[in-house]
């Protein structure tokens, strides 16, 4: 073990990685160190840890988001800028990812940062870009069952964001999105949340129904997959199932997506289960 | 803390109220910046010109409690889980102290600016306009234009506000939430005579030990140029931004903007020209590969 962590310390290629994170913590080479790094962080799987634990880099990464606040005004972003900030983002990502960072970042309060840009409705493509990465990170952060992430998201309200994205976003942010919010849902905490009160299963079934009669014309198979999860998961409670029998979006119920989703035996499964679950045969509530 | 920011204010309680005053007492001239567009119109009537003092006030008092607590909150939390950690191997409490209250007013200030500005822009005509329906105007000849440019014209000044509040109240925050690790290190240093590190911390991790020369924390403490990182938090907005001279001098109206020549402002208007030099557009293929990559790491 120690002779191993021996020969990755000396190796070329980690010492060029050293450099780059130490670059990051000076800004006039930060902006090139970010570029390289997000290119490479799939080679050095420790990289999250080195990252959280090098001094100052974090802090810096910090600086970099919160500089690009003042851009947010519409048409404000450059692509540019835009790139740049993508860049540190996906180096959040890293750490949102790693076990052993996670809980610290969580911890740390730093997904909050994300939050404006996630508030942001230009349709621009820098604006398009920012989103979906910083959805990225979020995505990153439920893509494993964890409780503490779960409590997290749903006290910091990541769902009205999620939703509008849902709603409005590009399908690459509507996947993304709604990845998230299957992954909450899938949580039992997650499911007892949004099914609470009305008003949440309201604003959650408003924005999948329309999202399914968008899917009509699109057919996007990937965004379809994750609704139909969805509303299965959601018809596993009782509330949501007795209103999900009034308000199943009729395209679900017929043959609308028989054709799209012919190879997708598992999606099809889960849209049978869901049409049995609402049936007169399914679950008492 | 609530992440998503009321635009409807709450009936204030007696101690926001005395937080509200107490904001709005450290800006008692703001009506002397206020500025009115087109000017004519306003001088032609400047019993309209005091309700748009009114309902600019009004439009801040509304929202400055809340955002300024969230915002202090998380600035708070983050920078202390930041200094914590950076500061591990660093015994003089000064310098620890400096670089809290550096990062946590920038971020404090960012978060507030950034949340506040599309509830306010809504918020201060909303409460115009109703002031002027009162005031015998009718839905028929409102001056709806008279009313955006005028709240467009004055969004800064009324956001810079909420900013400076928020730049305040984090410094008790931090001192609050860092007060043990401050006082460690001074009662340590004079009961024993010998630094004190944070050796929890440190060791809470095979890591900070087993890191390269350059990115460890040695027991010498931060150097100068480690410390940099902190300090260019009040540096930052001004090297990632550069205004057009017109913008400068546009901002200059702002009371608040003194803090701009403090190195802790922020252009209040950007365009396309206003970050970096050169843009670097991105590429359709290098975007739709980040896109798929994303996807796929999330997708499986």
């Amino acid at each position: 073990q120690q002779q191993q962590q021996q020969y990755r310390l000396s190796s070329i290629e980690d010492e060029k990685i050293y450099h780059l994170i130490l670059e990051l913590t000076h800004p006039v080479n930060r902006e090139q160190a970010l570029l390289e790094l997000s290119k490479k962080r799939e080679q050095f799987e420790e990289l999250a840890l080195v990252l959280w634990h090098s001094y100052g880099v974090m802090s810096a990464l910090l600086q970099e988001i919160v500089s690009v606040y003042p851009l947010l005004a519409p048409s404000g972003l450059t692509a540019h800028a835009s790139n740049r900030v993508c860049n540190a983002l996906a180096l959040l990502q890293c750490v949102a990812s790693h076990p052993e960072t996670r809980g610290m970042f969580l911890n740390a309060h730093i997904p909050l940062f994300l939050y404006p840009f996630l508030n942001t409705t230009s349709k621009t493509r820098p604006f398009e870009y920012l989103r979906l990465t910083s959805l990225g990170v979020i995505g990153a952060l439920v893509k494993n069952d964890n409780t503490e992430v779960i409590t997290f998201l749903l006290s910091t309200e990541i769902i009205p964001l999620c939703l509008r994205i849902m709603e409005t976003g590009s399908e690459l942010s509507k996947t993304v999105a709604i990845f998230i919010v299957q992954r909450i849902l899938l949580d039992d905490m997650g499911l007892a949340y949004i099914c609470q009160t009305y008003e949440r299963f309201y604003a959650v079934g408003t924005v999948l129904s329309n999202m399914v009669h968008q899917l009509v014309d699109t057919l996007a198979v990937r965004l379809l997959k994750h609704v139909v999860k969805c509303y299965l998961r959601l018809s596993d409670n009782p509330r949501a199932r007795e209103a999900l029998r009034q308000c199943l979006p009729e395209p679900l119920r017929d043959a609308t997506f028989a054709q799209a989703l012919k190879d997708d035996i598992n999606t099809k499964r889960c849209l049978s289960q869901l049409i049995f679950n609402l049936s007169d045969n399914g679950p008492a509530n | 803390p609530s992440a998503r920011m009321p635009v409807q204010a709450t009936t204030p309680t007696a101690a926001a109220t005395a937080q509200q005053d107490a904001t709005m007492e450290m800006v008692p001239n703001l009506n002397a910046f206020v500025t009115f567009n087109p000017p004519a119109f306003f001088n032609e009537r400047p019993a309209l010109k005091r309700l748009v003092h009114i309902a600019i006030e009004r439009a801040v008092r509304e929202i400055v409690t809340p955002v300024v607590d969230r915002s202090v909150t998380i600035a708070g939390i983050s920078t202390r889980e930041m200094i914590i950690k950076d500061f591990a191997m660093e015994p003089n409490e000064e310098k620890m102290r400096k670089a809290a209250h550096l990062m946590v007013q920038n971020l404090a200030g960012s978060l507030a600016l950034v949340t506040c500005k599309e509830p306010l822009r809504v918020s201060m005509a909303n409460i115009i306009r109703t002031l002027f329906l009162q005031n015998g105007f009718t839905d028929q000849n409102m001056p709806e234009q008279s009313i955006l440019m005028t709240v467009n014209d004055n969004l800064d000044l009324a956001c810079s506000v909420i900013e400076k509040a928020a730049m305040e109240k984090a410094i008790p925050e931090i001192e609050e939430s860092l007060a043990n690790a401050f006082n460690t290190r001074k009662k340590h240093r004079e009961r024993t005579g010998q630094p004190y590190y944070d050796m929890a911390t440190y060791q809470s991790s095979r890591y900070p030990a087993s890191l390269p020369e350059p990115l460890r924390l040695k027991p010498t403490g931060l150097s100068p140029q480690q410390l940099r990182v902190y300090e260019d938090f009040a540096r930052m907005p001004r090297q990632a931004i550069m205004p057009s001279t017109f913008e400068a001098d546009r901002n200059v109206r702002t009371p608040l903007n003194v803090k701009a020549d403090a190195g802790q402002g922020y252009p209040f208007n950007t365009n396309e020209h206003g970050y970096g030099s050169a843009p670097i557009p991105l590429s359709a293929h290098q975007a739709l590969e980040k896109f798929v990559q994303i996807v796929s790491e999330l997708d499986k």
